[in-house]
C-alpha cells in the first residue's frame, strides 16, 4: 500500500489527498512563522509523494503545536493538525518518536496525567485560589489502557518498519 | 379494428447468413405462424427490387403489418421504415430487426442455438406486430417571437441575432440599464476593447446615418423594428406550451419619458437628494435622478424611486426642458406571447465579507475586481485615478488576492475561470497607465487557458507585475499607517512574505445571478448544486434545457467569458430559432396516454415526469385525474413504471405488447439454457448489443434482449412476470446514474429494482438474480461479462423453482 493510502485509511488523514499546495496554512502557522524547519504544506506534500521516511524520521510532524488555525483556514478542509496526528502515530509505532513523548505516555499511564503534577503546579493553584487536584481514578484508567494494549503500542516495533 | 396481415421479410446478405443461421428452418417456422401472410427471403430488404417488394405488398393491401430484417449496424432500418411509410402504412405498423448482429454473429459458434433464438425474436416480432397501433402525427402551432431574459452580453447578442434573423424579440433586463455585469467591467480581454460594445444588424443599414457597427449609444439596435427592449423589468409568470407562452412582465416605472429625454443634465443638476452611488463602489455619490456612467444604456435618466421625494419636490419637473419627467408613472403589467424563451440571466460576484480573513467589510481599502474596473474607467468615480477609498489618496501598492471563495470547499467549489484573466487585464491596465504601481498577484494557479489568454500573464510579467504563488491567510490593517498587510506564503521561494498594500483587490468567485431559484420554477428548469441553471447536456446541447423551447446561454449555466458567452448567445439562437421557423412543432404521438377510469389522485406520476408533461384536472368534486400534454411528453415511459394502478400506457409500448413480445423470446429455449432475460433501453444503456456486434465477439444465444425506450418504463411486476416465464436471470441494461436519457429514469429503476430484489427475498427467490447493468456504449462488453458470470452463477445455484401459485 502507499504511503499516502496508509495515512488516508486512518482515522484523521482521510483528508491528505484534498491539498492543493496553496499555502494558506502556513501563512496561518505560528510555527511556521519562527523557524523554517515546520511547514506544514511541505509535510503534506512529501507525505502526498510518499516521501515516508522523511516525513516519520525527520522532526517537523513534532513541531505543530496543534493550533488548529490551518484547519480553520484550509480552503481544501484537509484537517492538517489531524493528518499530522496520523503521520505521528505512524512515526510513533515505527519507535520514532521524541523522549518527551514517552515520558508523557508513561506518566499518562502512571499517574493518570500527561503533565505531572509537581508540588510547584500544586502552589501556583493554590496562589490562584484554585482547588487541589483530585485524585485520577488511575486504577480504572489502567484497566482501560491495558484492555487497548496502549503499553504495547508505545513500546513495540512498528509495523510500518 | 382491422386483422393484422403480417408480412415477414428475411435479408439473407447475398447468402451470406445462411453459413450460420438455418434460414429454410426459420423461413418455414415463420410461415406457420398465425397471422403471418407473406414471408420472403432475399438479399437485403432495405433497397432496391427487394425492398419494392415489401412495398408492392402494402400497396395491394396484402399485408399491414411489416417485419423486416437488415444487415447492418447503422441505421438500415430508417430507410426501410420511409418508403413503407411513402407506400401508405403508417410507420409504426413496421418493425425492423437485425438478426445478423444481434443473432447469427455473436452465436456463430453454436448455430443449433442460433437458429432457435432467431426464431424466438421473429416469432417476438410478429407477436408484437399483431397488438400494434398506428400513430398519429401531430402539429403544434408555434409563435415567431422570443422573449429573452437579461441584456448583458449574452442577451445582447441573441437579441441581435434573432432580430436579424426576422423574429419578434422582447429583451427584458430588471436594471434600468442594460448591459449586466459587462457594462461595469470597462474592457474586455481577450480583445481589449469596450465591453459595452454590440454588433448591431443596423450597421448595415446605410440609410441610418452616423451608425457605428459596435458602439452601442449609436449602433442604432434601439431603432430595429423587431427588438422591443423593456428595461426596469421582470418576469412575473410564466403560462403556456412550448411555441405559445404567455409571459406576464411588471415593467417598473422611470418615471422619464424614453422617447422625451434629451440627456441634458439639468435635473441631475438640480436634485437635492444625494445617495452612495453603489454601482460606482461608493467612491461618489449620485443623486435620486441619475444615470450609472455616461454611455449607459439606454441613454435616458431614471429616479430612483427609494430617495427621490417625488411631490414635496419636484425641482426636476420645473426644470426639464422638453417636460419628459412624469412623476405619477405607475408599475405597468405587460402580457407578451412568445413562441421561446432565452435565459441569459448571467451570474454575480460573490459576497466577499463571507471570507472573513480577507476583511472586505472592515477595511474601506480592500476592494473587489468589479470596484477595481470602475476605478480604471476613465467614466468612473475617479476617472481612472487608482486610489485609497479610505482617504481618497493615490495608491501605490497594489496585492491582488484571487480564488476568493472559488475553489473553496467552504465556499464555492469550483473554479470561477475568469477571474485569473480579469485581473492580469486590471493589472496590465494600471501598470501601463501608472509605471511606478508596485502590483503583486497572489495565486494559487494562474489559469489562463483561452487563445490570446497567455499572452496577458506574459505582458504582466514583462511590465514587471510581481506573482506570488501562495493564497494569503489574512489581511491585516494598521490604524496608524492606514495600511494593509497580506500574509502569505510563496511556496516556490518557501518563505513568509507580509506584502504591504495600500489597496487590496480581492477576486471573488463568480455565482449564480440571484433569483435564479424563482426564474428556474417559473420555467420549469432545474438548478444545479452551484445555483446554476442546468443545460441539457453540457456536451452536446449546451444551450438547450429539458424544457422544450426553453433556450439558455451566457453567465446563467456558469461563469464565462465574453467571446464563450457570445459564442453561446448564436446558438441559443440558433436553436431557437429552429424551434420556431416552420410556425409549427411535429410531432408523432409517441405519448403516455392515460385511463381516466382507474387514475385516482395519487400525484405520483406529475411528479415523475421529468419534463413536465402531466398535470392533474379536476373531473368532478375533489376528484382529480392525470391528464398528459402530447406536446411536452418525451415518451420515455418513466410514468407508466410508477404509476401504482397501471393507469398509465405508453402507445407504442403498451403493457400487452411488451408481455407479448417477453412471452415470445423466452419460449423457445430447447437449446439456449440457462435464459436470461434482458430489458434494454434504446440510448446508451441498451447499445451494449451493439458494441458486442461491432468488436465481433459472441456470448450466448441464451441471453434475450427486449428494448425499451427507457429502462424507467420497466414495473416491478414485469420483472417477476419474466421469471414467471422462464427467465432464469433478469438483467436491466440502462444508462449511467448521470446519463440516462430521460433524466431520472435509470435512479428510478434503481430503486424498483431495489424493491423487485425485496420481493423475491421474500418468495423465496435468490435476489442476485436480478441485475442492474449500466453503461455508455464504450464500455458495453461488459455485458459480455455480464452473460458469463451468469452461466456460471446460475450452474452454481441451479434452476430457478416458482411455487405454481407463485
Amino acid at each position: 500500500m502507499e504511503f499516502s493510502e496508509k495515512i488516508t485509511n486512518r482515522i484523521g488523514g482521510e483528508t491528505l489527498t484534498s491539498c492543493y499546495q496553496c499555502g494558506t496554512c502556513v501563512s496561518s502557522c505560528p510555527i511556521a512563522r519562527i523557524t523554517s524547519e515546520f511547514n506544514p504544506r511541505e509535510v503534506i506534500k512529501l507525505a502526498q509523494l510518499g516521501v515516508r521516511e522523511e516525513v516519520i524520521t525527520g522532526d517537523a510532524i513534532w513541531l505543530c503545536t496543534s493550533c488548529y488555525n490551518c484547519n480553520e483556514r484550509c480552503p481544501q478542509k484537509v484537517e492538517i493538525a489531524e493528518v499530522i496526528y496520523a503521520m505521528r502515530n505512524m512515526a510513533f509505532e515505527a519507535s520514532n518518536k521524541p523522549a518527551i513523548y514517552a515520558e508523557f505516555a508513561s506518566a499518562f499511564k502512571e499517574q493518570g496525567r500527561v503533565v505531572p503534577v509537581s508540588q510547584f503546579v500544586e502552589k501556583k493553584r493554590a496562589d490562584y485560589g484554585l482547588p487541589p487536584l483530585q485524585p485520577t481514578g488511575v486504577e480504572a484508567l489502567q484497566k482501560i489502557l491495558a484492555a487497548l494494549s496502549f503499553g504495547k503500542t508505545s513500546s513495540k516495533e512498528g509495523e510500518d518498519k | 379494428m382491422e386483422e393484422a396481415r403480417v408480412g415477414v421479410f428475411l435479408s439473407d446478405g447475398g447468402g451470406y447468413l445462411s453459413t450460420i443461421l438455418d434460414l429454410n428452418a426459420i423461413k418455414s417456422y415463420v410461415e406457420k405462424l398465425s397471422n403471418v401472410v407473406q414471408v420472403e427471403m432475399r438479399s437485403d430488404f432495405s433497397w432496391g427490387e427487394d425492398l419494392q417488394i415489401i412495398i408492392d405488398a402494402v400497396k395491394s393491401g396484402k399485408i399491414n403489418r411489416v417485419v423486416a430484417t437488415h444487415n447492418l449496424l447503422s441505421l438500415g432500418d430508417v430507410k426501410i421504415v420511409q418508403a413503407i411509410e411513402k407506400a401508405g402504412l403508417n410507420p409504426y405498423l413496421v418493425t425492423v430487426l437485425n438478426l445478423k448482429d444481434y443473432c447469427a454473429w455473436p452465436h456463430q459458434d453454436k448455430p443449433d442455438e442460433a437458429t432457435e433464438k432467431a426464431k424466438a425474436i421473429l416469432l417476438a416480432a410478429v407477436e408484437r406486430s399483431k397488438l400494434l397501433e398506428p400513430i398519429k402525427r401531430l402539429e403544434f402551432p408555434t409563435l415567431k417571437s422570443v422573449l429573452i431574459i437579461g441584456a448583458g452580453i449574452a442577451g445582447i447578442q441573441a437579441a441581435m441575432s434573432l432580430s436579424e434573423l426576422g423574429y419578434e424579440v422582447h429583451l427584458i433586463e430588471r436594471e434600468p440599464f442594460i448591459g449586466g455585469l459587462a457594462a461595469r467591467a470597462g474592457r474586455f480581454f481577450p480583445t481589449d476593447d469596450c465591453a459595452l460594445c454590440i454588433q448591431s444588424p443596423c450597421s448595415d443599414v446605410k440609410t441610418i446615418t452616423d451608425t457605428s457597427r459596435k458602439c452601442v449609444y449609436r449602433s442604432g439596435f434601439s431603432e430595429i423594428p423587431n427588438l422591443n427592449i423593456l428595461t426596469n423589468s421582470r418576469v412575473l409568470s410564466v403560462q403556456g406550451v412550448p411555441g405559445k407562452y404567455t409571459v406576464g412582465i411588471e415593467k417598473r416605472p422611470r418615471y422619464i419619458d424614453e422617447d422625451k429625454c434629451i440627456r441634458c443634465n439639468l435635473c441631475t443638476e438640480i436634485c437635492p437628494v444625494e445617495v452612495p452611488d453603489e454601482y460606482n463602489v461608493n467612491l461618489k455619490t449620485r443623486k435620486a435622478v441619475y444615470i450609472n456612467i455616461p454611455y449607459s444604456y439606454p441613454p435616458v435618466y431614471v429616479i430612483d424611486e427609494d430617495a427621490c421625494k417625488f411631490h414635496e419636490c419636484e425641482k426636476c419637473v420645473d426644470v426639464c426642458p422638453t417636460n419628459a419627467i412624469f412623476l405619477d408613472q405607475k408599475p405597468e403589467k405587460i402580457s407578451l406571447n412568445v413562441g421561446s424563451i432565452i435565459v441569459a440571466t448571467g451570474f454575480e460576484i460573490y459576497d466577499s465579507a463571507a471570507i472573513k480573513e480577507y476583511h472586505y467589510d472592515d477595511y474601506p481599502d480592500v476592494i473587489t475586481n468589479l470596484e477595481l474596473a470602475r476605478m480604471i474607467d476613465a467614466f468612473g468615480p475617479t476617472e481612472g485615478a487608482i486610489i485609497k477609498p479610505s482617504n481618497k489618496q493615490p495608491a501605490k501598492k497594489i496585492v491582488f488576492i484571487q480564488c476568493v471563495g472559488s475553489r473553496d470547499q467552504r465556499h464555492k467549489k469550483y473554479c470561477s475561470s475568469i477571474c485569473c484573466m480579469i485581473s492580469l487585464k486590471h493589472a496590465i491596465q494600471i501598470k501601463e497607465a501608472f509605471r511606478n504601481m508596485d502590483i503583486t498577484i497572489c495565486y494559487i494557479d494562474i489559469r489562463t487557458t483561452g487563445r490570446e489568454h497567455e499572452e496577458y500573464y506574459e505582458r504582466a510579467r514583462a511590465l514587471g507585475i510581481k506573482f506570488v504563488k501562495g493564497r494569503p491567510t489574512e489581511v491585516t490593517h494598521d490604524p496608524e499607517s492606514n495600511k494593509l498587510t497580506v500574509d502569505v506564503e510563496d511556496a516556490l521561494l518557501r518563505r513568509l512574505l507580509q506584502l504591504q498594500a495600500d489597496l487590496v483587490v480581492l477576486a471573488p468567485a463568480m455565482v449564480a445571478a440571484r433569483g435564479s431559484e424563482e426564474l428556474a420554477s417559473m420555467l420549469g428548469l432545474e438548478l444545479d448544486d452551484d445555483g446554476f441553471f442546468k443545460e441539457y447536456n453540457a456536451k452536446l446541447r449546451p444551450t438547450e434545457t429539458k424544457m422544450k423551447g426553453i433556450f439558455i446561454c451566457g453567465g446563467a449555466t456558469f461563469p464565462k467569458d465574453a467571446p464563450t458567452s457570445s459564442i453561446q448567445a448564436h446558438s441559443a439562437a440558433l436553436k431557437a430559432s429552429k424551434f420556431l421557423s416552420e410556425g409549427k412543432i411535429v410531432k408523432d404521438q409517441v405519448t403516455a396516454v392515460i385511463d381516466e377510469e382507474y387514475c385516482g389522485d395519487c400525484e405520483f406520476c406529475p411528479v415523475t415526469c421529468p419534463f413536465g408533461a402531466i398535470t392533474l384536472e379536476p373531473i368532478t368534486e375533489g376528484h382529480f385525474v392525470a391528464k398528459v400534454s402530447d406536446l411536452l411528453c418525451e415518451g420515455c415511459g418513466i410514468c407508466v413504471g410508477t404509476c401504482p394502478l397501471h393507469a398509465i400506457e405508453l402507445r407504442h409500448y403498451r403493457s400487452d405488447q411488451m408481455r407479448a413480445e417477453m412471452q415470445a423470446l423466452l419460449s423457445l429455449n430447447e437449446k439456449s439454457k440457462p435464459l436470461i432475460f434482458v430489458f434494454a433501453c434504446k440510448e446508451c444503456g441498451g447499445t451494449a448489443d451493439d458494441a458486442v456486434a461491432m468488436a465481433m465477439k459472441q456470448y450466448g444465444s441464451n441471453m434475450r434482449v427486449m428494448k425499451v425506450p427507457c429502462t424507467g418504463i420497466v414495473r416491478v411486476e414485469q420483472i417477476l412476470e419474466a421469471f414467471k416465464m422462464g427467465a432464469q436471470r433478469v438483467v436491466i441494461s440502462g444508462c449511467k446514474s448521470d446519463g440516462c436519457h430521460y433524466e431520472t429514469g435509470v435512479q428510478i429503476v434503481e430503486k424498483r429494482v431495489e424493491l423487485a430484489r425485496q420481493i423475491l427475498k421474500e418468495m423465496g427467490i435468490e435476489p442476485g438474480r436480478l441485475l442492474l447493468f449500466k453503461s455508455v456504449f464504450i464500455e458495453g462488453l461488459g455485458i459480455l461479462k455480464v452473460a458469463k458470470g451468469a452461466i456460471k452463477w446460475l450452474e452454481k445455484i441451479g434452476p430457478l423453482q416458482l411455487a405454481e401459485d407463485a
